[in-house]
């Protein structure tokens, strides 16, 4: 690393950032830019976020992909494409055969869905689900925490209370107890479907926001005591207000980091449930790809490695650019 | 001491009640038929209106929600008697209900069901500590060497990919595509038939689980050791002329092994709780597996019966580190 530490250097030089009467060229950098800048730096974060920006590329533009390629996740007549034992002929691709382009990911055995297509609508909703959660749950940690650490007394109470309660239930036996009921109720509904993603998104995010609620509570509790917010409220400032002018903008920092770690756990949370069979069964995911491919993992581990290998690489990329964005946001840590 | 314990015990009952009352709430007013499953079963799928009305009457889905839970936690305790279709079953204390699908207490089932949880959880949890804390201390004793490096950097790799990902593969490899003539039968069978087979079906699991859950421990342990390696106690004994290895193992690691007791503690509740996802990838028949069946059969007494067992022993273990922690820190004081 040593062409940036020459870059610091220069930027630090005070003859040529600052060259004369020329006051127009230093720059005020919120803490929040130089923190990217940082993370600029970082080559494993880098590649990570080529990684990641990739397949959210692919997840948005999975229709265009499809058309494309010239494959849909629809099939009729699987028998014609499929031998005896169920695995794809050999003219249809792996694992017999060789590449064909009419189905670069080959199809599936039994139901001879294109691969490619199914794969790719897997990857947007395991992206898109995880991105709500992400979100919902963010939100609901923000709030809980902001208002326990700073109302304080029985507000404080009661709300760490149930972000206690929820810390002790078990996520996956609580998303298994969930979802037959959501199945049997909605089973035979219109929205079904859509039924199916907003559960799975709340059950997602009601058991994620407990950490960041706790982790926001401990910094409001230490920065409520600070000058500039009791000036705010001599000032005669409203709660809402110092809640979200003069706090928010000071704990950026964690939440940027905890919702950053959040990703990649409910994307691998939601492919685990699809692969327990109890995640979404009305739509294409990555989860149930695994679980019809472990059966013919032997004749064709091809299969099984398409859901696999986008779920390792997607989660490790996610999980490596949080602890940067970590490590940058820390003006401790020197890497 | 005893009015702490006292009180940890009356507050986890309080919520023991709370997410037994909220599991039963769940299946009471979630799906649109409770009944609906108890009356396929028994009219094998030719299940009318008038047949489902008697059996809502007999399951008691017409009474008061908070009578009827009474009579479930009372049925814990003290047993009742059942009747459906005319045919009573007598169900002993601890009694959760018939099971929808084969009409006999579920508790009976559970009891067959909790060695094979019990095995995985115990030879899993043992691994943790057999792996994990050695590996700890060697790195914190070469802390800063190459080695050390590649550990930290190579676990937060493994750490970072999603467990049931590692497992599958470790299955499908072992047990399908090479098929390892010993490991490669992963299985149940009780210790008290065949201590030989129970040994191998259970190893490979205990080796996932253990190789996945040890990074952990190794990351905890390396650093308290790093902490406790550098206090001044440490210097002393050094300085005395004691041999590196009783520094290291008595002076230092006794210290260390605080913090991995909680975490310990809690991780081992969490796999008695359930293992869900080793016990479906490697065919354990436990209670996890047997939760998931239940689900899929729509079998609401088995399903709350597991949420109810996981929850006491989430909330047990809980309280069995506090009180240990106490006993092994003599700074902590419980009140």
């Amino acid at each position: 690393m040593s062409a940036p530490v020459a870059e610091e250097t220069t930027e630090l030089d005070p003859q040529k950032s600052r060259p004369k009467g020329n006051a127009a060229q230093i720059s005020g950098k919120s803490p929040l830019r130089i923190a990217f800048g940082r993370l600029m730096r970082d080559k494993v974060a880098v590649v990570c976020m080529v990684v990641v920006v990739l397949f959210v590329l692919l997840a948005i533009f999975e229709g265009l992909l499809q058309k494309a390629f010239g494959v849909t996740a629809e099939t009729q007549f699987p028998t014609q494409f499929l031998n005896l034992n169920g695995v794809p002929k050999a003219e249809f691709g792996p694992p017999y055969g060789t590449f064909v382009w009419s189905h670069p990911f080959g199809i599936a055995p039994t139901t001879a869905v294109d691969n490619l297509a199914y794969w790719l609508e897997g990857a947007r909703n395991s992206l898109e689900i995880a991105t709500l959660s992400t979100i919902v749950a963010t939100v609901l940690g923000i709030v809980v925490g902001l208002l326990a650490g700073f109302m304080g007394g029985i507000v404080d109470r009661v709300l760490s209370f149930f972000t206690d309660f929820f810390l002790t239930l078990p996520f996956l036996l609580v998303a298994l107890t969930i979802a037959p009921i959501v199945n049997e109720r909605f089973r035979d509904g219109d929205h079904y479907e859509a039924a199916q993603v907003v559960l799975l998104v709340m059950v997602l995010s009601f058991f994620g926001w407990m950490g960041l609620a706790r982790l926001i509570r401990g910094e409001v509790l230490s920065l409520r005591e600070r000058e500039f917010v009791h000036a705010a409220r001599v000032m005669g400032m409203p709660t809402r207000r110092i809640l979200v002018k003069e706090l928010l903008p000071n704990i950026v920092a964690p939440i940027v980091v905890s919702t950053s770690l959040m990703l990649p756990a409910f994307v691998a949370a939601e492919s685990g449930l699809a692969y327990l069979g109890v995640g979404i069964r009305t739509r294409p995911s990555w989860g149930q790809m695994l679980d019809d491919a472990t059966g013919f993992f032997k004749e064709y581990p091809l299969y099984l490695y398409e859901p696999l290998l986008a779920i390792v690489v997607l989660v490790l990329a996610l999980n490596l650019l949080g602890d940067a964005v970590r490590d940058a946001l820390d003006p401790k840590t020197r890497r | 001491m005893y009015a702490y314990i006292l009180k940890r015990l009356i507050s986890g009952a309080v919520v023991l009640l709370l997410v037994s009352f909220s599991v039963f709430a769940l299946f009471w007013y979630g799906p649109s038929e409770p009944a609906r499953a108890m009356c396929d079963t028994k009219t094998s799928n030719r299940c009318t209106p008038e047949r489902l009305a008697v059996f809502t009457e007999e399951l008691g889905y017409d009474n008061n929600i908070f009578a009827e839970y009474g009579r479930y936690v009372g049925g814990i305790f003290v047993g009742r008697d059942i009747t459906i279709s005319s045919v009573t079953v007598q169900c002993d204390a601890p009694c959760f209900g018939l099971s929808y699908s084969t009409g006999k207490p579920v508790w009976n089932d559970m009891k067959k069901r909790l060695p094979a949880t019990v095995s995985v959880a115990v030879g899993g949890a043992f691994l943790y500590l057999l792996i994990g804390v050695p590996m700890g201390v060697a790195a914190a004793r070469r802390r800063g060497s190459l080695a050390d490096k590649a550990l930290v950097s190579s676990f937060l790799v493994i750490s970072s990919i999603p467990y049931y990902l590692f497992a599958l593969l470790a299955y499908l490899y072992v047990a399908v595509y090479w098929q390892v003539p010993w490991l490669g039968e992963p299985g149940y069978t009780p210790i008290t038939q065949n201590p030989v087979a129970w040994f191998g079906g259970l190893a490979l699991a205990w080796l996932c689980l253990g190789v996945f859950g040890c990074t952990q421990y190794t990351r905890y342990s390396r650093g308290s050791m790093v902490e406790a390696l550098s206090e001044d106690y440490i210097r002393t004994a050094k300085a005395k002329g004691l041999p590196t290895r009783t520094v290291v193992y008595k002076h230092a690691l006794r210290a260390a092994l605080v913090p991995i007791v909680t975490i310990f503690g809690i991780d081992f509740g969490t796999l008695l709780a359930g293992t869900i996802f080793t016990e479906k990838i490697f065919d354990i028949n436990g209670i996890g597996l047997w939760t998931l069946t239940a689900i899929r059969a729509m079998d609401l007494p088995i399903v709350s019966a597991t949420a109810i067992f996981s929850a006491s022993v989430l909330i047990l273990s809980n309280l069995a580190v506090d009180i240990v922690y106490s006993a092994l820190d003599p700074r902590v004081r419980l009140s």
